[in-house]
Parts: structure tokens; C-alpha cells; sequence
């Protein structure tokens, strides 16, 4: 089958979901989470260090961002394929955040190293409690099944 | 040390630096007890998915880069946005050598805007690649 006319495993029920927001749910940025993974990495930046009540920006990480509700998978493997954090300001240790999680993109690619495959990007914003963003994450799941990329003589 | 966005060069090269993923560190940075991936801790469980050895989590991997273009930045910059292309998996084991280059620089309402692009290394070949966007001060 020629790249024209290979069919879209992209639906409307698919395109509807892009953007819906899901209901909010309560993170603390932890301090005990943030110093573990300060220390672990042994970063001295004296920005969060020890009683400045403030945390790293990859403490984002220890959030264990919930997947949207409204996550597809289309095909039956998944990679973890790009990432992406935004910061409109520091983390402050011990604050609650509320995380709202949605599908920020879907589409698909044609070749390349996984056949045809889906790009979902997810994200998860952060809001504090004046309901401003302090950061989001993305990330871009790469769906492809195994046995067709095989067939396509993908790469 | 501060670093002033007049003293910044586009393609100035950043120092690189060296880390070595564990299977021990993977864990403790994610918390022992908390959920993850069972091929980040277990050199079995990354086989049975096809890999090598047990896998380096990209969160892992996106934190040390934030922190190697924050310490290069100095603590008076503020990181905005890193953003990564995970290219090939990373072994538990494996030394990683980040390395990064100034890419941009430019002013925009009054902010000093540095975009920084970063790479792992592993064996030489690259396995991550970023790209971070800083604010650093400006001399008054």
C-alpha cells in the first residue's frame, strides 16, 4: 500500500479528545521528595538548598503525573519519545498544586524507525492557588505495532 | 557564580560533564516503594523487554540536563523550558557525558533570553537531545 493511500488510524471520537481538560487533582511538592532527589544528584545550587523553602525544577518528576483519562492507544506499543517542562516560577516546598491533566496533540507518521505510527502528546499543567500555571510537562508517546512496523520494513 | 547574558556567545561550548546512571540511583531518585518502570531497577526485566540491560528513566535523564544547564547558568538565571528528543535508550551502567552549546541569545521585554542546546553521550553517540531556554541577568 502506497504512503497515499494508507488510511488514517486518526478518528474524530480521536481529534474530539484533543484539548478536553480532566478534573483536577491535588500534588504536594514534598520536601522530602525534593532534597532526595537534590541530594541524589548532588546538586549544591544554593537556590534549594536547606531552608530556602524552595524546590528544583525536576522535582516536577516526583508529581507522578496521572495519564488524561482520555489517553488513546491506538496501538498496542508505546514509546517515551520527547519531553517537555515549562516553568513560569519556582516550586516552593510544602505548596499544593492542582494538576489537570489533557491531550494536548495526536497525530500520526508515515515510515521512519517505527512504521506507521501515532504521536500522542499528553500534558499535565500545574496550578497553584490563585489558578495560575506554574509549570507543565509534556510528553510525546510514540504508539506503533511491532509486527507492522516489521512488515513496512521500517528501520 | 552569576552569569551575566552580556558575557554569554552564541556557539560558546558549555563544559562537559560526566555522570554514571545506576540502578541503585534510579530508584533512590524516584523514591524506593514509589511505582515506576520495573526495567529501571532490574537488568532482567530490561531484557525481557529487549534491551541490554536495565534502562536509564528519561526523567532521570531530563533532571540531570536541567541541572547542567542550571549550574552553567548560575544562580541567578532562571530556567524557562527544556525540552527533549529521547533518540536511543540508555543503559543502566553506561557512562553519559552531557555536553552543551549556546544556541541563541536574544532580549525580549527587557529579559535576557539564552537558549542552550544540550546532548547525552553515551559510547560517543548521542541519546538525548535538548533544548533549554534560560533568563539571565542583564548589567544594569
Amino acid at each position: 500500500m502506497s504512503e497515499q493511500e494508507e488510511q488514517s488510524l486518526i478518528t474524530d471520537e480521536h481529534r474530539a479528545i484533543i484539548g478536553v481538560r480532566g478534573e483536577p487533582y491535588p500534588v504536594i511538592v514534598a520536601g522530602e521528595h525534593a532534597s532526595r532527589m537534590r541530594d541524589i544528584l548532588e546538586d549544591s545550587d544554593p537556590r534549594w538548598a536547606d531552608g530556602t523553602g524552595m524546590a528544583p525544577p525536576y522535582a516536577l518528576a516526583s508529581f507522578g503525573g496521572r495519564p488524561s483519562r482520555n489517553m488513546p492507544f491506538i496501538l498496542p506499543n508505546g514509546l517515551l519519545t520527547q519531553q517537555e517542562w515549562r516553568f513560569n516560577r519556582p516550586f516552593r516546598v510544602g505548596e499544593e498544586l492542582q494538576a489537570v491533566a489533557y491531550v494536548a496533540d495526536i497525530r500520526e507518521r508515515l515510515g521512519g524507525r517505527y512504521g506507521h505510527s501515532v504521536l500522542v502528546t499528553s500534558a499535565v499543567d500545574y496550578l497553584d492557588s490563585e489558578g495560575n500555571v506554574v509549570a507543565s510537562a509534556l510528553s510525546m508517546l510514540t504508539q506503533f505495532d511491532p509486527a507492522r512496523a516489521k512488515k513496512e520494513g521500517a528501520e | 557564580m552569576t552569569r551575566y547574558y552580556e558575557d554569554v556567545n552564541i556557539d560558546e561550548e558549555i563544559p562537559p560533564v560526566e555522570k554514571t546512571p545506576t540502578e541503585d540511583l534510579a530508584v533512590d531518585f524516584f523514591g524506593r516503594g514509589n511505582p515506576m518502570n520495573p526495567a529501571f531497577a532490574d537488568a532482567a526485566a530490561g531484557k525481557r523487554l529487549g534491551l541490554k540491560g536495565a534502562l536509564v528513566p528519561g526523567m532521570l535523564k531530563i533532571a540531570w540536563m536541567t541541572q547542567y544547564a542550571n549550574d552553567w547558568a548560575g544562580p541567578e538565571s532562571t530556567l524557562e523550558n527544556i525540552r527533549v528528543a529521547y533518540r536511543r535508550p540508555d543503559m543502566a551502567g553506561t557512562p553519559l557525558t552531557l555536553s552543551g552549546r549556546v544556541v541563541d541569545k536574544r532580549q525580549e521585554a527587557g529579559k535576557g533570553i539564552v537558549e542552550v542546546e544540550v546532548v547525552t553521550l553515551a559510547d560517543g553517540q548521542p541519546s538525548v537531545r535538548g533544548n533549554v531556554q534560560l533568563v539571565l541577568p542583564i548589567r544594569g
